[in-house]
């Protein structure tokens, strides 16, 4: 493997591991072909070094508990955002309409959704309130950059999909649940090609938009101390977040079984799912979401019940 | 499968992987070695010896070869297990 190639591999890694291991690791690097098994086996590796490394540095259980709860809200916003758009518009919407028990399901979610909402928003203003002022007022721009990290991120893909809509002259969304499937496109809206390539370009913003947020919250949150918060609070919010996630879990579970029950064939056809996927394929994919972020919420609520 | 491959001795990474490779017919990648060798250095069955021009031999500890008895003993005995039932 070229020298270019290898430095760039070995700078995916954290930096404490590059400081122990990188010499030895180029070596090796230099030893193999770079193929695309390769890069994927570095990579994911790295990550997993990564995510070591932000758990031996958060030694704070009240840190770890919002940080966890920040990826378990992150990972419902995926979700829920993937599950609105499966739904919305589509068949199922109408399926709704007719069976109740549906309904109900996605009620559940909504409401359990709008509850998680209003829990994130009474931790995160009066940290985030501190966070920048303590930062203003000891000068530290860095936290303050982190923090507005994800505005930006959500500032410019709402940018990008107002730009796409003008750039087509349509009144079509650039999302990528939008694209295709085995539905007829209505005659104003861009051709195939343009559709696949902006719901790509909205796809990887939304990706690259959580991610940003993630490594915001983290960086930002271990700089500063949490402890002004008081113990109770931050325990009694996280059990709340958990028991509004683990709503999401049985609200999307259940309305994909009634789904199955009542709309099966709605359910199977590709009709809204994600990137010419079956609605059954994008709702499996929240559920998942869903099931990940109940998951990180029980991690932070033990988090927050942990001693000091 | 790292820890086996320095029972006879210290080896650099890519000694290891070939010596992998002859063992169990498996070929790890870079990454997944070298994931392995820092949890086996931060469990301390592991350690670095001096380096070899860029090269950086790794030997078992005392502990390192302790576990590997223990993991390769429990294999045995699950293998025979397995093979006697087969044969029965």
């Amino acid at each position: 493997m070229q020298s270019r190639a290898v430095r760039r591999l070995i700078s995916v890694y954290p930096r404490a591991w590059k400081a122990r291991y990188g010499e030895e690791f180029a070596v090796l690097l230099e030893e193999h072909s770079l193929t695309l098994a390769t890069v994927v086996d570095v990579c994911g590796w790295a990550i997993r070094e990564h995510l070591v490394s932000i758990r031996s540095q958060i030694v704070n259980p009240r840190q770890r508990a919002v940080i966890l709860m920040a990826y378990a809200a992150l990972a419902a916003l995926a979700g829920g955002v993937n599950f609105y758009w499966t739904v919305a518009d589509t068949p199922m919407a109408t399926a709704m309409r007719t069976h109740r028990a549906m309904s109900l399901s996605f009620q559940l979610i909504a409401r359990a959704a709008f509850a998680a909402g209003l829990i994130v928003i009474a931790v995160a203003a009066p940290l985030v309130t501190n966070m920048v002022r303590t930062a203003l007022a000891s000068r530290r721009w860095n936290i303050v950059a982190w923090l507005a990290l994800p505005v930006l991120a959500a500032v410019t893909t709402l940018a990008w999909m107002e730009a796409a809509m003008l750039l087509t002259g349509t009144r079509w969304v650039p999302t990528p649940w939008d694209v295709t499937g085995d539905w007829t496109a209505p005659a104003a809206w861009p051709a195939l090609t343009t559709r696949w390539a902006f719901g790509v370009v909205t796809c990887v913003l939304l990706l690259l938009g959580l991610a940003a947020s993630a490594a915001s919250v983290t960086h930002a949150i271990r700089r500063t101390d949490v402890t002004a918060q008081p113990r109770a609070w931050l325990t009694g919010t996280a059990i709340a977040f958990t028991v509004a996630t683990f709503a999401m879990v049985v609200g999307v579970s259940t309305w994909g079984w009634f789904s199955e029950l009542y709309a099966r064939a709605d359910f199977h056809a590709i009709n809204g799912g994600l990137f010419n996927s079956s609605n059954f394929a994008s709702w499996l994919l929240s559920a998942i979401t869903f099931a990940v972020a109940s998951v990180l919420s029980i991690q932070s609520a033990r988090s927050a019940l942990l001693p000091e | 499968m790292v820890l086996a491959s320095l029972a006879d001795g210290p080896k650099h990474g890519h000694a290891m992987l070939l010596d992998i490779i002859e063992m169990s017919g498996t070929r790890l990648g870079p990454g997944t070695l070298y994931g392995a060798i820092t949890r086996l250095e931060r469990d301390g069955l592991v350690e670095a010896l001096a380096r070899e021009d860029r090269r950086q031999p790794y030997k078992l500890t005392v502990l390192g070869r302790r576990v590997l008895r223990a993991k390769l003993t429990t294999l045995h005995h699950f293998a025979r297990a397995g093979l006697r039932k087969l044969e029965a």
